[in-house]
C-alpha cells in the first residue's frame, strides 16, 4: 500500500545555495508527522518545493499516494491531493473564500453546492462561519488566517496536508484552536506534515513521529518524546549530541570564510 | 446631413426659443476660435483623437432606436425612461415624483444654464453651438425617488456627431437616482459628445451612474460637471467598456459646506481602445469630502489614461479627499497611464492619493493555484475580485450583475484568444 507522502533524496537550491540536501521522509495515511528545526534549516523550503513554488532547482522524488508530483504544476499537485496551509497566507481582496471554494470544487470535479454546504458545516465547527463570506484572508487576525487555512484543507480533503508553521505568531488560545482543528481533520485518508519551530503546538496535537531538520537534512527522528528532549536541550544541544558541525548560513559568513571556502592556488 | 457651420446654426435657430438661439450664436464664435485637440495640449497628451470637424455632420433626424440590451433590461422598476437617438430625444416615459422632459422643450420655458464651460474644448463649444436637445430631470425639493431614471444615449448613424445634453437638478433635501447608458452598434463611426450637468441642492442626494457600451468605431467625448450645495451628497458611478476612444472629462465642485462626493469607476479596454479619464474634484466649502476610486484593466493593444486632480481651495478647511487609480495591464502591448495629482491650498485637510499599474499579482495567482485552480481559472477569479471593490460600491445595484458578466466575458475572450501576457 502506498504512503500519503514518500520523499526520497530531495534536494533544492536557489541559485548556487543548496537549501535541501537530501531529505527522506515517509508519511503514512492516518499519520501526523512534525518536522522541527531552527530558523533557516530548510523546513519552509520543504513545503514550498513540495507545493511547487517557482524559483527552486529541485531533484529527487516526492510520491503522493504513489504518484510523482515533482515537475507537475502547482494546481495539478493540489488536484492530486497535496495542499499546503501557508505560514503567511496572502490577502486577496474582492475574492470571497466561498467563491474560492466553489471554483476549486468545480475545478476538482466536485459538486460546488455540496462543497459549500460542507464548508458551512465545517466552518461552524471551527468557529469560522463569517470567513466564508469575506474576502480571502482579508482583515483576518493571525489566528483567524490559520483557521481559514485549516478550513480550506478540511473542505478540500487532501491526501497529504503540509502545515507550514500554522502555530507561528499565535497566542496560546489560538494555538489550541488550530491544533484542535488539525486533530479534527486527522483520518485514515490523510497524512499530515506539520512544520513547526516550537514544541508548543505538540502539547495539543499528537504527532506520531517527530523529525528534526538541520542544514537541509533530517538529522534525527523519533516518537513524541523527541519534542520533550528538544525542549530540554535545545537545537544547539542536539547538534552537539549528534556531533554536527554548525553550518553558517550565507548571510552570516564573514569575509574570511570565503578564503577558507575557496583556497587560493598559488 | 448638416455640416458644422454658420448655415446649420441658422437652420437650427429658425424655430428655436430665443435663449437657445442666443447660446448657439455665442458658442459658434467660440467653436470657430478653438482649435481641435492636439497631442501637444497637456489635456490630450495621451490621446491621439482622429476627429475631423469639417467632415462630421449633424444627423437631420434620429435613426431607429436600438432594442434594449442586457443593461437596460436589468433595471426593473424605473421612475422614468428616456431614449435619445443621434442627439434627438425620441421618447420620454414616466416622471411622477420626478419631472422628466425633453431638453428642447425645457428651453421654451427659459434659459437652461449648463454647468459645463463651453470654452473647455472644441467639443464643448460645438455642443453649445449645435446641441440643444436631450433630457431635463428635475426633482422638486423634498421629493424622494429611489427608482432610477434611465436615460439611453444612442448613436446609429456613421459620420455624424451628436451632442445630447443631460441636465439633472435635484432640489433641496430631495433624492434621485439616474442611470445613463451609452450604446451604438459596432462599426458606426459616429462621435458622441454629451454635456452632462448635475446640480445638487442643499441637503439633496443624487446617485448618477453612466454605463458606456458604445460600438467599436464610435468616439465618445463626454463632459460631466457636478455642483454640490451645502450638505449635498453625490455618488457617481462609471463603467467604461466600449468605444474606439472614449473620454470622460468629469468635474465635481464641492461648493457648499459639508458636501460630499464619491466617484467609483471601472473600465476594461480591449483591441486598440483608448479609455481616457480626466477627473477634477474641487473642494471649495468647509468640511467637504471626496473619494475617487477608479479601477481598470487593459489587454491587447488597449490604453487607459487617468489624470486626476484634487484641488483644495484656501476656503476648504477640514476637507478630506482621496483618489485612487489601480490598473491591471494584462498584455504586453497594452498600456495604462496613471497620473493622480493634488493641489492643496489649505492646511487643515486630510488628503491622499494612490496609483498602481501592473500585471496580476503573482503571489495571489500562486495561492489560488495551490488550491487546485487552473491558471486560467485563477486569473479569471482575480480579475473578478479586482473589480468587485468598485462593483459593490456602484450607485446602481442593478448594473452590478451585468457588469460582472461583461468583465468575465471580456477576460474569458482574451484568455481564449491567447492575448494575455
Amino acid at each position: 500500500m502506498s504512503l500519503a507522502l514518500q520523499i526520497r533524496d530531495l534536494h533544492a537550491s536557489v541559485g548556487s545555495v543548496e537549501i535541501l540536501r537530501g531529505v527522506d521522509l515517509d508519511i503514512g495515511f492516518g499519520e501526523v508527522h512534525a518536522v522541527m528545526g531552527p530558523n533557516g534549516s530548510g523546513k519552509s523550503t520543504l513545503c514550498h518545493v513540495l507545493t511547487g513554488k517557482d524559483g527552486y532547482e529541485v531533484s529527487g522524488s516526492a510520491l503522493l499516494d504513489g504518484t510523482e508530483v515533482l515537475g507537475l504544476e502547482v494546481d495539478e499537485r493540489a488536484r492530486l491531493g497535496l495542499l499546503q496551509a501557508f505560514q503567511y497566507p496572502v490577502e486577496i481582496p474582492g475574492v470571497k473564500l466561498s467563491e474560492l471554494l466553489r471554483e476549486a470544487a468545480e475545478e476538482w470535479g466536485a459538486d460546488p453546492e455540496a462543497t459549500l454546504t460542507r464548508a458551512r458545516e465545517l466552518a461552524e465547527r471551527l468557529g469560522a462561519t463569517e470567513f466564508l463570506d469575506r474576502s480571502v484572508n482579508d482583515d483576518l487576525s493571525g489566528g483567524e488566517k490559520k483557521r481559514s487555512e485549516i478550513l480550506q484543507m478540511a473542505v478540500l480533503r487532501p491526501k497529504a496536508a503540509l502545515l507550514d508553521e500554522i502555530d507561528s505568531g499565535l497566542d496560546i488560545d489560538a494555538v489550541r484552536e488550530v491544533a484542535a482543528a488539525v486533530e479534527e481533520m486527522r483520518g485514515p485518508d490523510l497524512g499530515v506534515l506539520l512544520i513547526t519551530h516550537y514544541s508548543r503546538i505538540l502539547r495539543y496535537l499528537r504527532a506520531d513521529r517527530i523529525h528534526v531538520m538541520m542544514d537541509g537534512r533530517i538529522v534525527c527522528s523519533g516518537g513524541p518524546e523527541l519534542a520533550d528532549e528538544l525542549e530540554a536541550e535545545g537545537y544547539e544541544g542536539l547538534r552537539e549530541r549528534l556531533g554536527l558541525q554548525p553550518e553558517p548560513t550565507p548571510s552570516e559568513r564573514r569575509p574570511s570564510d570565503f578564503f577558507t571556502d575557496t583556497p587560493f592556488d598559488f | 446631413m448638416l455640416a458644422l457651420n454658420a448655415t446649420t446654426v441658422e437652420v437650427l435657430n429658425r424655430d428655436a426659443p430665443e435663449p437657445l438661439a442666443r447660446r448657439r450664436l455665442e458658442a459658434f464664435d467660440l467653436y470657430r476660435e478653438i482649435p481641435p485637440p492636439s497631442d501637444t495640449d497637456e489635456a490630450w497628451r495621451y490621446v491621439d483623437l482622429d476627429v475631423d470637424f469639417d467632415t462630421l455632420a449633424l444627423p437631420e433626424e434620429p435613426g431607429q432606436p436600438l432594442k434594449p440590451g442586457p443593461f437596460v433590461s436589468a433595471i426593473g422598476d424605473a421612475a422614468g425612461r428616456v431614449v435619445v437617438v443621434d442627439g434627438y430625444t425620441v421618447s420620454v416615459d414616466g416622471g411622477d415624483t420626478v419631472r422628466i422632459g425633453r431638453g428642447a422643450e425645457r428651453w421654451e420655458r427659459g434659459a437652461v444654464p449648463s454647468l459645463v464651460d463651453p470654452s473647455v474644448d472644441k467639443f464643448a463649444a460645438a455642443g453649445f453651438a449645435f446641441g440643444g436637445d436631450g433630457v431635463f430631470v428635475g426633482v422638486p425639493a423634498g421629493a424622494v425617488e429611489v427608482r432610477p431614471v434611465v436615460v439611453e444615449l444612442q448613436a446609429t448613424a456613421g459620420g455624424t456627431i451628436s451632442f445630447p445634453e443631460v441636465t439633472v437638478e435635484v432640489g433641496e433635501n430631495a433624492e434621485a437616482n439616474v442611470v445613463v447608458v451609452y450604446r451604438s452598434p459596432d462599426g458606426v463611426d459616429a462621435v458622441v459628445a454629451p454635456l452632462l450637468g448635475l446640480d445638487v441642492a442643499q441637503g439633496a442626494r443624487l446617485r448618477f451612474t453612466t454605463v458606456q457600451l458604445l460600438g467599436d468605431a464610435t468616439v465618445l467625448v463626454a463632459h460631466e460637471r457636478a455642483r454640490l450645495a451645502r450638505d449635498a451628497t453625490l455618488r457617481v458611478g462609471e463603467a467604461g467598456l466600449g468605444g474606439s476612444t472614449a473620454r470622460l472629462d468629469l468635474g465635481v465642485r464641492l461648493e457648499g459646506d459639508g458636501s460630499s462626493a464619491e466617484v467609483v469607476g471601472l473600465y476594461f479596454g480591449e483591441g486598440t481602445q483608448v479609455l481616457d479619464y480626466r477627473m477634477v474634484i474641487d473642494h471649495v466649502g468647509r468640511s467637504t469630502s471626496s473619494d475617487v476610486l477608479l479601477k481598470g484593466a487593459v489587454e491587447d493593444h488597449a490604453q487607459s489614461v487617468f489624470t486626476g486632480l484634487l484641488r483644495i481651495a484656501p476656503t476648504a478647511a477640514r476637507t478630506s479627499a482621496f483618489e485612487t487609480n489601480r490598473n491591471l495591464v494584462l498584455s504586453d502591448g497594452a498600456k495604462a497611464h496613471s497620473v493622480p495629482n493634488l493641489e492643496i491650498l489649505c492646511d487643515d485637510v486630510v488628503c491622499g492619493h494612490g496609483s498602481s499599474v501592473g500585471p496580476l499579482d503573482a503571489e495571489h495567482l500562486y495561492y489560488l493555484m495551490s488550491r487546485g485552480l487552473s491558471r486560467d481559472r485563477a486569473e479569471r477569479l482575480l480579475v473578478h475580485g479586482f473589480f468587485e471593490e468598485v462593483i459593490e460600491r456602484l450607485p446602481s445595484d442593478a448594473m452590478a450583475d451585468p457588469l460582472r458578466r461583461e468583465v468575465d466575458e471580456r477576460f474569458g475572450a482574451a484568455q481564449a484568444a491567447g492575448r494575455l501576457g
